[in-house]
């Protein structure tokens, strides 16, 4: 489970649009039709290769209920990648975009890779919100573009895995610092010789852990 | 002749019960790749007997759906007994009982059906139709000429009874032999033919010339034999009786050969025998053509054998037919032997060209070596080179030991890696859960310092002492609870303290792992656990129910700052409750885990066993303290709900 990078990744979006599932599909390769609302926030990770480098993606998938809006907020911090989620059947999911756009520029990184996703493209006849709507969007706002369905999988890995390799592009291109880990980046664990038998050891790499013994 | 043929006839019909079952295995499969149904007639008929009113033919199938036919003929000659059918080529008494299953059918086919049609069975289904379209031609014209107008239809019924009614069947027969009745089971295609040969050769020899230039012309005559032949038998329909049927159906069912080989005893056992083992002479040599056919045998050649063998086969059938010989085994006999020295002469020429081809194949290939480097001098000597190097095999057996040793370090390192606490701490999302709980914990103090920041006098005083006030509702009792709590009560407890948060989480998942683990813990043969697996899993469980904690514990704060109305004692007070309870849970677990270990130190005294104790202990601080860690990250939750 050793990686050289890990990206943190937050998904935004009105509630309803598909960002649990779009994670589902992404972590475990399924989809699950009906699920629960999102509490605040939940995780997802996932290993992917890019440039033959390992990298771990570290999903934050928040809430995207009003009542959670001033909670999700503290949680864009230090994230590398954002996909912003809409439903391309419902036209006002379209219209909160610049309302999310300003909260997750706002809370973030300005360095901050935002992917643009209409998701629910499988729901063809029902489509309030065209193709070009977002494409035009996205590139208003400088953003990726891509529309995806997180039910047929359509799209999903490339949403993820494009998002990554830009973030990986910014990092060569040394737009990111990746010694902050403001920024959503950490470096990978090198091959560290603890002997886990051994105590002291495992010092704690969490942030608050250990420490006290 | 008479004398002759009737003599062999009942031999064979007292062997008939002993060898019954014999056939059957022989012929599987044979029926298999018929087509047609080969029933089995038994064709009794004289003409002179020939009642067409009293006639009865019966088509049974016995046992393995084989057909029988039996026509028995209710004439004035009732002196014959249906078992002992015998059969004289003489005009008064012509009973021929034809017991044949489509599996003796063939093999009573002048044992040529027989031959052929294992060969078929092997290669070519074409003999075997050829040779049951001879067959059935012979009976045919048999019946025609000999047999021929006196069957009626009528006296004739094809009776297809299944196995099951194959005991009424029999039953039936008996009456029929008591009553004097002359059953033939009338194998159409080629029982009918063997019948006759068997019966009687004489009969055949008019009819024999026509064979062999009508087979070829009949190829759809078998499906139709039963038609034709009951057109050609002139069967009068009675009104009671029912038209010959004979289904495709029982071709296909006849694959389980019927025991019943009727008159054809110990002569059938010897040409099963001897057809048996020309089948798997055939057998081994079509293997061998098949082998050596790759690349190297001519499609012509093979085809032309193949001709070959058919027309010999013709041939030899022709002679056989023409051939009146008394008494029928030598006459097969002398058919298998010929077909045998067949298949075996062309297998051996397919053989040989097999491999004068590689032989050709072989001297080509050394021309070309040795073009341009006369005496391999030169390949020699590139070769030897190679000798001068250390030798393939210990290469190998090195490239061996370094991959093993390889595969042992990275093992380690998956084992090192497997038991860090850490990296299965991060695993369950604990860690990202103390993470944002973190994120959390720091915007709201962002919020208070704001508010801090923004107050004067006394409202500042105020709000620092509410402030502290908070942070000493949350403070741990400084002595943990010694006593030992139940996992019971440490349920209650979770459950009372998050009713009084009045937040929508819930512990049983935590709780549930801890059960699962004790249940693991509990079942665990220590004889054959390995401490290290045991190591493993106690680190595993205390990650788990760590990262559990954190997950809730994150919940709670999110849950608490959305909550509409605030009671922030109770919650601080529910808070401390959950923190203690759940490490009171993180120690029951390691000291179980540590207990589970400390009886394998029991039996080895192994210092790294007390090693692996110490770090269960050490992990279950560790987890005490992200647990305590995550309640003081709540406090300026707790805290922004007070203001």
């Amino acid at each position: 489970m050793s990686y050289a990078y890990l990206f943190k990744y937050i998904i935004i979006g009105d509630t309803g649009v598909g960002k649990s599932c779009l994670l589902l599909q992404f972590t475990d390769k399924r989809f699950q039709p009906v699920h629960d609302l999102t509490i605040g926030v939940e995780f997802g990770a996932r290993m992917i290769t890019i440039d033959s480098k390992q990298i771990k993606l570290q999903i934050w998938d928040t809430a995207g209920q009003e009542a959670f809006r001033s909670i999700t907020r503290s949680y864009y911090r230090g994230a590398a990648g954002a996909l912003l989620v809409y439903d391309i059947t419902r036209r006002e999911t379209f219209n909160h975009l610049t309302t999310w756009l300003d909260d997750a520029r706002q809370h973030s990184n300005s360095n901050m890779v935002i992917m643009l996703i209409g998701n629910k493209s499988d729901l063809e006849s029902r489509r309030e919100v065209k193709k070009e709507e977002g494409e035009a969007f996205a590139r208003e706002h400088g953003l990726v573009f891509m529309e995806t369905s997180a039910k047929t999988a359509a799209n999903v890995e490339e949403a993820f895995i494009n998002t990554a390799k830009e973030i990986y592009e910014k990092i060569q291109e040394g737009v990111f610092d990746i010694n902050n880990e403001a920024n959503g980046i950490k470096i990978g664990p090198q091959h560290s010789p603890t002997n886990p038998s051994l105590p002291g050891a495992t010092g704690s790499s969490g942030s608050q852990g250990g420490g006290c013994c | 002749m008479d004398t002759s043929d009737s003599e062999c006839f009942e031999s064979a019909d007292e062997d008939i019960q002993s060898d019954e079952e014999l056939p059957k295995k022989v012929f599987n499969k044979d029926c298999q790749n018929l087509l047609k149904p080969n029933p089995n007639y038994e064709l009794e008929a004289s003409e002179t007997l020939c009642d067409p009113r009293t006639e009865e033919s019966k088509i049974t199938r016995q046992n393995d759906a084989s057909i029988k036919l039996e026509i028995a003929v209710k004439g004035d000659n009732e002196s014959k007994n249906s078992n002992k059918a015998s059969h004289s080529s003489s005009e008064t008494e012509d009973i021929c009982q034809v017991t044949s299953k489509i599996n003796t059918i063939n093999v009573i086919d002048d044992s040529k059906p027989v031959l052929s049609r294992k060969e078929n069975v092997e290669g070519d289904l074409c003999n075997i139709k050829q040779v049951e379209q001879e067959t059935v031609k012979k009976s045919r014209s048999c019946a025609k000429t000999k047999l021929g107008s006196k069957i009626s239809k009528d006296t004739v019924k094809f009776e297809i009874t299944p196995e099951k009614k194959k005991s009424k069947v029999v039953e039936k027969e008996k009456l029929h032999k008591t009553e004097n009745n002359i059953i033939s089971s009338v194998q159409i295609v080629e029982n009918e033919k063997l019948k006759v040969d068997n019966d009687d050769q004489n009969l055949w020899d008019d009819e024999e010339l026509d064979w062999g230039t009508e087979t070829k012309l009949e190829s759809d005559a078998k499906h139709n034999i039963s038609k034709d032949n009951t057109e050609e038998y002139k069967f009068q329909p009675s009104p009671s009786s029912n038209t010959p049927q004979f289904n495709p159906h029982i071709g296909k069912k006849s694959e389980n050969q019927s025991d019943n080989w009727g008159a054809w005893g110990s002569w059938g056992v010897s040409v099963l025998s001897t057809a048996t083992q020309s089948v798997s002479s055939i057998t081994s040599q079509l293997t061998n053509v098949i082998e050596t056919g790759l690349g190297a045998a001519d499609p012509e050649e093979l085809a032309r054998i193949d001709r070959e063998e058919k027309r010999e086969l013709k041939e030899s059938l022709g002679k056989e037919c023409e051939q009146d010989i008394p008494s029928e085994a030598p006459s097969v006999g002398f058919g298998l032997g010929n077909l045998v020295k067949l298949v075996e002469n062309t297998g051996n020429k397919v053989i040989s060209g097999g491999l004068d081809t590689l032989e050709t194949i072989g001297k080509k290939t050394m021309e070309v070596l040795q073009e341009g480097d006369p005496g391999l001098k030169k390949k020699r000597a590139f070769l030897k080179i190679e000798q001068n190097k250390p030798v393939l095999s210990q290469i190998l057996r090195e490239a061996k030991e370094r991959a093993e040793n390889e595969r042992n370090i990275s093992e380690e390192v998956y084992m090192k890696k497997m038991k860090n606490y850490e990296t299965l701490f991060d695993d369950h999302h604990g860690l990202v859960h103390l993470e944002a709980l973190e994120l959390l914990s720091k915007q709201c103090e962002i919020k208070l310092r704001n508010l801090q920041n923004s107050l004067n006098g006394e409202q500042y005083t105020e709000f620092l002492e509410t402030m502290d006030q908070i942070k000493e509702l949350c403070e741990l009792p400084d002595e943990e609870e010694e006593d030992q709590i139940s996992i019971l009560e440490i349920r209650e407890k979770l459950k009372k303290a998050v009713t009084e948060m009045n937040v929508q989480i819930s512990y049983d998942k935590l709780m549930t792992n801890w059960e699962e683990s004790e249940v693991w813990l509990n079942a665990l043969n220590m004889n054959i656990c390995d401490e290290k697996e045991l190591h493993q899993q106690a680190i595993e469980t205390l990650a788990q129910l760590t990262s559990l904690a954190m997950e809730q514990f994150h919940k709670i704060g999110e849950l608490l700052l959305i909550k509409d109305r605030r009671s922030t004692a109770d919650e601080a007070d529910s808070l401390v409750q959950v923190t203690t309870t759940l490490t009171a849970l993180i120690g029951i677990a390691a000291a179980k885990f540590s207990e589970k270990l400390n009886s394998k130190i029991c039996e080895s005294t192994n210092k790294e066993i007390s090693g692996l104790i110490t770090n269960v202990f050490f992990e279950a601080a560790n987890s005490s303290s992200y647990i305590q860690d995550a309640l003081q990250l709540l406090i300026p939750v707790l805290q922004v709900g007070a203001v």
